[in-house]
């Protein structure tokens, strides 16, 4: 039994719970599944051996690999299951067969993509996340998710399908399909898959999937979608992408401008969409640095934001549930009645703005440092922007203007139990890998489970050129908040969509398929009348000429014109005749 | 008989101050008991002033230790006095300053698209299910 346990990829544990946890009516059987699956798969995967095939299987003469752990997808596997747990404890307050199954099946389906070790098992399960994923958006019951999902569903099932492509033109050229790194984008395999990871990763122009459908999810949703889709992206970017300096690009850009619309953003889970995406931006710079030390800090990265996000998730979750919105201008003033949730998402507002002692600066500093190292200045500057925009979105606007600020009046109850402890324990998490290392546990537990642990361990986050820099950084930032509150300066939160590029194509395109519909519909009778026209005149003519009643068939003769091939015939065959002779 | 006199005038047809209505203010009795005892600084009228000088304390021992402490940047132009610190301050009133501008150039109705609510159908359960 151990033996099987140890070749069996944990994600199919947790789609298979998945699947049954749908067919399960009763609440309590199902939620303890749902529950046990995840720590099945954490005991599952410390039972795996790293660095080997652990099972495999032949399918139409390629060989597949279904479950490899190495030291790169362990830490992602790892917080996928984690997150997996805490969400199933999340979901405890709520009776949705559906949404239960479909949460787990997702979370399965990110584990056990993230221990494929081969591009076609990839993409059977990068295609389950897709799929899976869209009834967390679907189950919100409103018109707005419906439209949401669908688009969701199609730019998911693209990425999918480029990546499908992308596959076939490496088989071709390799006769494989094996996870390897590839060296340039000059192959059309590498580009087609450059571009299917873009999507799931949320590249800028690429992105608005994410914004759009994540704060239209339910309340468990949002938590759900926050963990996987964008991670899983970011895992097999790392592994196939390392080193590629438009990467380094690409992530300084998605740091940058999430900050900008997060701003003017008044839907609290939307700013935290964009506060996601910006977080990405972190770790798809450092996979485009592509040093042991910048991979290091990539998958620090994920793992700590795994968590503070779906902390910060959770606790926008817990004040929808209860209040009924995230519109920051309708919200204030809920620490009076929701004071654990306002403790628990301040713990996730710290660690994701990377104050020391908190998981987010242990993670980051390695980002940072690493870049720095390399020597890109601009691309460094720009995440230092960032950082000091994270501050201002998911710092201080997130837990200001929903539990603070302006008093709203609102009073109500706490979040219930399940979601307090399901936030408590990601805030313990939050807290416990950013502290200094002691008795195993601390920042040192989480540089252990890194890829290359030797270099982490080398790291030290905690100095005091660290701490003085980061301190500075983030009080100054603080002080600007203070300053332009107090002076009146801070744009007031208004209601109202705010563009982005998805007007591209909910608006534009949209539009433009409206108008060519609507030319079309004209123009389709208006083309058949004439072309009917033209065809019937035609017809006239021939029929004037030809037919029995036509021109030719009109003559001082009747049937001249059979006198008159006879005539020619005979003719022919006297001037051969005489040739002959 | 109703009185008809108009507003702001007694039924003499004098001028009276009239009591405005005024919401009465969300007390803080209905607090929660842990709120009370994490929070219940935040209220006070001295906290805004406490913040404010406390931040500008912070601030100023910050940029104060840099001048005391030497440090190693990979990155050389970062070693000067500050830089973190005006880096934080500069990028944090850009990003929010800008929200003024970009706020009207890209705000539009809340039900721009026509899709109406989003908000979620188990959102608002004020009883635990």
């Amino acid at each position: 039994m151990m033996a099987f346990l140890e070749t069996l990829n944990p994600g199919f544990v947790l789609v298979l719970a998945g699947v049954v946890g749908c067919l399960i009516p009763a609440r309590r059987v199902r939620q303890g599944l749902m529950v046990a699956a995840p720590l099945i798969g954490i005991f599952m995967l410390s039972q795996a051996n790293q660095s080997m095939d652990l099972a495999t299987a032949e399918l139409l003469g390629l060989d597949l690999v279904l479950y490899r752990v190495d030291s790169l997808n362990f830490i992602f596997g790892l917080a996928f299951l984690i997150a997996a747990f805490l969400n199933a404890i999340y979901a405890l307050h709520s009776d949705d067969q559906l949404q239960d199954g479909m949460a787990m099946a997702y979370a399965g389906a990110a584990v056990a993509a993230a221990f494929a070790g081969d591009l076609l098992t990839l993409f059977v399960f990068w295609e389950l996340t897709a799929v899976s994923s869209v009834f967390l958006i679907l189950r919100a019951g409103t018109r707005a998710a419906y439209f949401a999902s669908m688009r969701y569903l199609a730019i998911q099932i693209l990425s999918g399908v480029l990546l499908l492509a992308g596959i076939t033109y490496v088989y071709q050229a390799n006769g494989e399909v094996t996870l390897a790194a590839f060296t340039s984008l000059d192959d059309p395999g590498a580009m087609l898959i450059f571009f299917a990871v873009g999507i799931k990763a949320a590249f800028p122009f690429l992105h608005n999937w994410l914004q759009d459908s994540y704060p239209k999810a339910t309340v468990v949703g949002a938590v759900v979608l926050s963990a996987f889709t964008t991670k899983l992206a970011v895992l097999t970017c790392a592994r196939l992408f390392p080193g590629f300096e438009i990467l380094i690009w690409i992530g300084a850009v998605m740091t940058i401008f999430p900050v900008f619309f997060a701003v003017i953003e008044n839907d609290l889970r939307k700013v935290l969409a964009y506060s996601l995406n910006n977080q990405v931006g972190f770790m798809i710079c450092a996979i485009g640095v592509g040093t042991p030390l910048a991979l290091n800090g990539a998958a620090a990265h994920a793992f700590a934001h795994i968590m503070y996000k779906a902390l910060l998730f959770m606790s926008m979750g817990a004040v929808l549930y209860r209040t009924g919105t995230t519109k920051a201008n309708e919200l204030g003033g809920l620490y009076k009645s929701m004071p654990l949730t306002t403790v628990f998402c301040l713990i996730g507002a710290a660690s994701i703005s990377a104050f020391p002692l908190f998981s987010g600066f242990v993670a980051k500093s390695l980002t940072m440092s690493a870049v720095a190292y390399e020597g890109y200045v601009v691309a460094w500057l720009m995440l230092l922007f960032a950082s000091a925009g994270v501050l201002e979105h998911s710092g201080i606007k997130i837990p200001y203007f929903a539990f603070f600020g302006h008093d709203s009046g609102k009073r109500v109850k706490e979040a219930p139990f399940n979601m307090l402890l399901a936030m408590g324990l990601a805030s313990a998490i939050c807290i416990l890998i950013g502290l200094p290392s002691f008795f195993g546990l601390g920042y040192g537990w989480l540089y252990d489970l890194l890829p290359y642990p030797d270099v982490a361990n080398h790291y030290q986050p905690f100095t005091l050129d660290h701490i003085l820099t980061q301190m500075q950084l983030l009080m100054l930032a603080i002080l600007a908040f203070i300053l332009l509150k107090r002076f009146g300066l801070y744009p007031p939160e208004k209601p109202g969509t705010i563009l982005d590029a998805d007007w591209t194509y909910r608006r534009l395109g949209f539009g433009f398929a409206n108008w060519a519909g609507t030319v079309w519909g004209k123009a389709g009778p208006a083309m058949t009348h004439i072309a009917g026209l033209l065809a019937g005149r035609g017809y006239d003519r021939i029929e004037a000429a030809f037919s029995p009643r036509g021109q030719l068939s009109r003559g001082p003769l009747t049937g001249g014109m059979a006198i008159w091939a006879a005539a020619l015939l005979g003719m022919a065959m006297l001037l051969s005749f005489l040739t002959v002779q | 008989m109703s009185d008809t006199s108009p507003p702001g005038r007694d039924s003499s047809g004098r001028f009276v101050k009239t009591e405005t209505p005024t919401q009465a203010p969300v007390g803080d009795d209905q607090m929660h008991p842990i709120a009370k005892l994490l929070f219940g600084w935040v209220s006070a009228k001295s906290t805004p002033g406490l913040f404010f000088w406390g931040a500008i304390i912070i601030c100023a021992g910050l940029m104060l230790a840099d001048l005391a402490i030497h440090r190693h940047e990979y990155l050389h132009f970062a070693e000067f006095n500050g830089f973190y610190g005006i880096w934080g301050f500069g990028a944090f009133a850009l990003a929010v300053l800008s929200g003024w501008p970009l706020g009207r150039l890209l705000r539009r109705d809340e039900d721009f698209y026509g899709e109406g609510d989003a908000t979620p159908q188990d959102a608002g359960v004020e009883d635990e299910a």
